[in-house]
């Protein structure tokens, strides 16, 4: 008898007919609901970078010191953050991909898991080999290859419990993004824009890997989860159903098969509403000439119900990319006042420049505002539509292939990139590492090959002009007005993810190397310490036995790092500004390690 | 000045202005005012921002991720430079471009080109035809 209530309870369990999953996940909840532990990549499932802990605060923060360090053995750029789970820490590193599960009470490393990867891999990465990080539920850590693996590890002995692929390497499918977890699924993305690769979100079951849902940015209806009469978006002014072949309408022929729109970003979750957030990437190619249309959904803002993938609603920032400007950095959630009235509000600083506040229960636009002045590609964002109002003199694809239009503010990798801003539910503001950086750039026709990079244009960044000279800002933002509250230069852009605690202080790290907490007041720098290298890591904290520790990954890399130096020796200009990243050589150099701070004793 | 005062310092300054380098019995490329440069030569810039080798080598070819093309050419046989662009050297991070015909079909052009930048005497990365 009791085998026969067993099985029916094991059926109407399978079925989702009992309410046993009516969470976010409850174990990372659990976890998330302490902040002695930093059990997701943003500490939890609102993207919000904020911990409770308050031991170190803006009256002592200028003796922290260094705790103990701990050296990757990787060279190159170092995204994302550590996870804390109780007394363990799980380390992660950019490609190969290395996992170390360290015990906190020893500082011993309980296991490492190096996974055997074809080096073919390496150079199908457009922007260095980052990794943005591990996620955990339920005593199983997520590991997201380079090479598209998905691979669950016994979070106790580091044992492969399943693995699953989720895209192919060859063809430029690669993976640098965390995987998240929602409610009994474990989502990824893909990367690969600058390879033509098409790009899609996909739930896998996390305790088997199987695949429970995909969906495609573009492409058909049904491939992308989209219901043409259910899903919705803004248009003139209100909500209203995409209809048929939203997105197959806007594409030339078949382009939409090349044509990225990948999801490597931050994703988030409100348990409430039962719905997940991401944004998608650059069409395919960087030439505007070769894809005329909307490009629909790339550069598109995602609300999806978590447990069918089928798209509430969709928002496209950019129609009609000319410029790389990606819209996959991350969703945060947060109740705030928008224009006087109480919002379930998404905020989200697109690489174009704008900051957009959205009702996350329907999509509706309610703020899109520049958080850097300098942006001019678009004069601003026509509220009725949605649309970037964009200025012809910066429009590559008016000004046509093989003509390159200066000038462009911000460059391509955006007024913020995925360094991940952080919000405060004391001041109700957001804390946000920006770029400040401009462009020129040059499309031009490219064919494509499969597997082989598929850009299409050439671009030089430099500082924007007729600033402050830096590459840089640190802002604190009014999500529900679209206004800088404060402002702080900073001489390179300010890669690294930011953390804001009840401590009154706001932590990050620059290109230089070093970590910083500045008051959340008016920005002031009341602490900062240099790191081995530039930091383009996230800065996370967790209390261990009574005490509390900040750490961040040092590692310079990424396109900032490495990537960037690249456009900046304009040697036909002779501009004497030129000194940019260039200059971060005298800085730092290559090379992975983690600092752990704390008060002293 | 004499006729041939004049006529000597016009070709000083044309030689100034031309560059032009010889590999076995041909030019391999042939540059004017530092970025005015031949038809092959062109292509072979062409070849090179299609494939899209500025990611790592750095727009001016300086280095970034990979190595100074402006260094590595000094010391790469013709040989070696195709094999490493053909085959690539995929445990330091280059691509094989075997499969795209755009390189393998410009080989020579993209070797001259990169030749070019690495001698000095291509000044700017973004080359123009010689009208």
């Amino acid at each position: 008898m009791r085998l026969v209530r067993n099985l029916v309870f094991g059926v109407l369990a399978c079925a989702g007919l009992l309410p046993v999953a009516a969470s976010g996940n409850s174990d990372v909840e659990r976890l998330i609901g302490s902040p002695s532990n930093w059990a997701m990549q943003a500490g939890d499932m609102y993207n919000q970078r904020y911990s409770k802990l308050n031991q170190v605060n803006a009256g002592n923060v200028g003796k922290l010191q260094v705790a103990w360090l701990f050296s990757t053995g990787v060279l190159r750029g170092h995204e994302g953050s550590p996870l804390v789970i109780g007394d363990m820490m799980y380390i992660h590193t950019p490609f190969p991909n290395k996992v170390f599960a360290m015990d906190l009470n020893t500082q011993k490393i309980k296991w490492k898991y190096e996974p055997r990867q074809d080096p073919a891999v390496i150079p199908q990465m457009c922007c260095d080999t980052v990794y943005r990080g591990l996620a955990y539920a339920e005593n199983k850590i997520f590991l997201q290859q380079a090479d598209s693996m998905l691979v669950a590890l016994d979070a106790r002995s580091g044992d492969v419990l399943w693995s699953v692929k989720n895209g192919d390497p060859s063809l430029g499918a690669v993976n640098t993004n965390a995987p998240h977890i929602f409610k009994n699924k474990v989502i990824t993305g893909i990367s690969g824009g600058e390879w033509g690769v098409r790009g899609f979100i996909a739930a896998y079951d996390i305790n088997t890997g199987r695949e429970v849902w995909k969906a495609y940015s573009t492409g058909p209806d049904a491939e992308m989860l989209i219901d043409p009469d259910s899903t919705t978006t803004w248009k003139d002014g209100r909500i209203q159903p995409v209809g048929r072949n939203s997105s197959l309408d806007t594409w030339q022929g078949d382009q939409w098969k090349i044509g990225g729109g990948t999801t490597w970003g931050w994703y988030s979750y409100d348990k409430a509403l039962n719905l997940m957030y991401y944004g998608t990437g650059n069409p395919s190619t960087w030439n505007p000439s070769q894809r005329p249309g909307d490009n629909k959904w790339s550069m598109t803002i995602f609300a999806r119900d978590v447990d069918t993938g089928m798209a509430k609603w969709v928002y496209q920032m950019t129609p009609f990319d000319e410029w790389d400007f990606d819209g996959v950095n991350e969703m945060i959630l947060a109740d705030i006042p928008v224009k006087g009235k109480g919002t379930k509000a998404l905020v989200h600083f697109d690489r174009n420049g704008f900051a957009y506040t959205l009702d996350r229960t329907n999509g509706a636009l309610l703020v899109a505002e520049k958080y850097d002045p300098k942006v001019n590609w678009a004069t601003h964002v026509d509220m009725r539509s949605g649309r970037p109002q964009v200025v012809s003199r910066y429009s590559t694809a008016q000004n046509g292939p093989d003509v390159n239009t200066k000038g462009i503010c911000p460059a391509a990798l955006g007024t913020k990139d995925q360094q991940p801003a952080a919000y405060s539910p004391k001041t109700k503001l957001f804390y946000v590492p920006t770029n400040h950086v401009c462009m020129d750039y040059e499309p031009f026709e490219v064919e494509y090959v499969a597997g082989q990079p598929y850009v299409g244009a050439t671009l030089a960044m430099y500082p924007a002009p007729g600033s402050h000279g830096g590459m840089g800002n640190f802002i604190a933002w009014d999500a529900g007005t679209g206004k800088i509250v404060w402002s702080k230069p900073e001489k390179f852009s300010v890669w690294s993810g930011a953390l804001a605690t009840a401590g009154d202080i706001v932590f990050y790290g620059t290109l230089e190397g070093y970590l910083k907490a500045v008051r959340k007041s008016d920005g002031k720098e009341l602490w900062k310490f240099k790191t081995p290298s530039g930091i383009i890591g996230n800065v996370f904290t967790y209390m261990h036995k009574g005490k509390q520790y900040v750490g961040v990954f040092s590692g310079i890399g990424g396109w900032a790092g490495i990537g960037l130096a690249a456009g900046l020796e304009k040697d036909a200009d002779g501009l004497g500004a030129v000194g940019g990243y260039r200059e971060l050589s005298q800085y730092t150099d290559l090379g992975g390690s983690l600092t752990i701070f704390a008060l002293p004793n | 000045m004499t006729v041939l005062g004049k006529c000597i310092a016009v070709s000083v300054c044309s030689l100034m202005l031309m560059a032009v380098a010889w590999a076995e019995d041909s030019a391999l490329y042939t540059v004017k005012d530092g970025y005015k440069v031949d038809a092959a030569t062109l292509e072979g810039f062409k070849t090179w921002r299609a494939a899209a080798c500025d990611r790592c080598h750095g727009a001016n070819q300086q280095g970034l991720v990979g190595p100074s093309l402006l260094e590595s050419m000094k010391v790469l046989s013709k040989e070696d430079f195709a094999l490493a662009v053909i085959e690539g050297r995929l445990e330091k991070g280059m691509p094989a471009f075997k499969t795209s015909k755009k390189v393998t079909g410009n080989i020579d052009q993209l070797y001259a080109y990169l030749k070019g930048r690495s001698d000095g005497a291509i000044t700017r990365a973004r080359v123009r035809p010689i009208e």
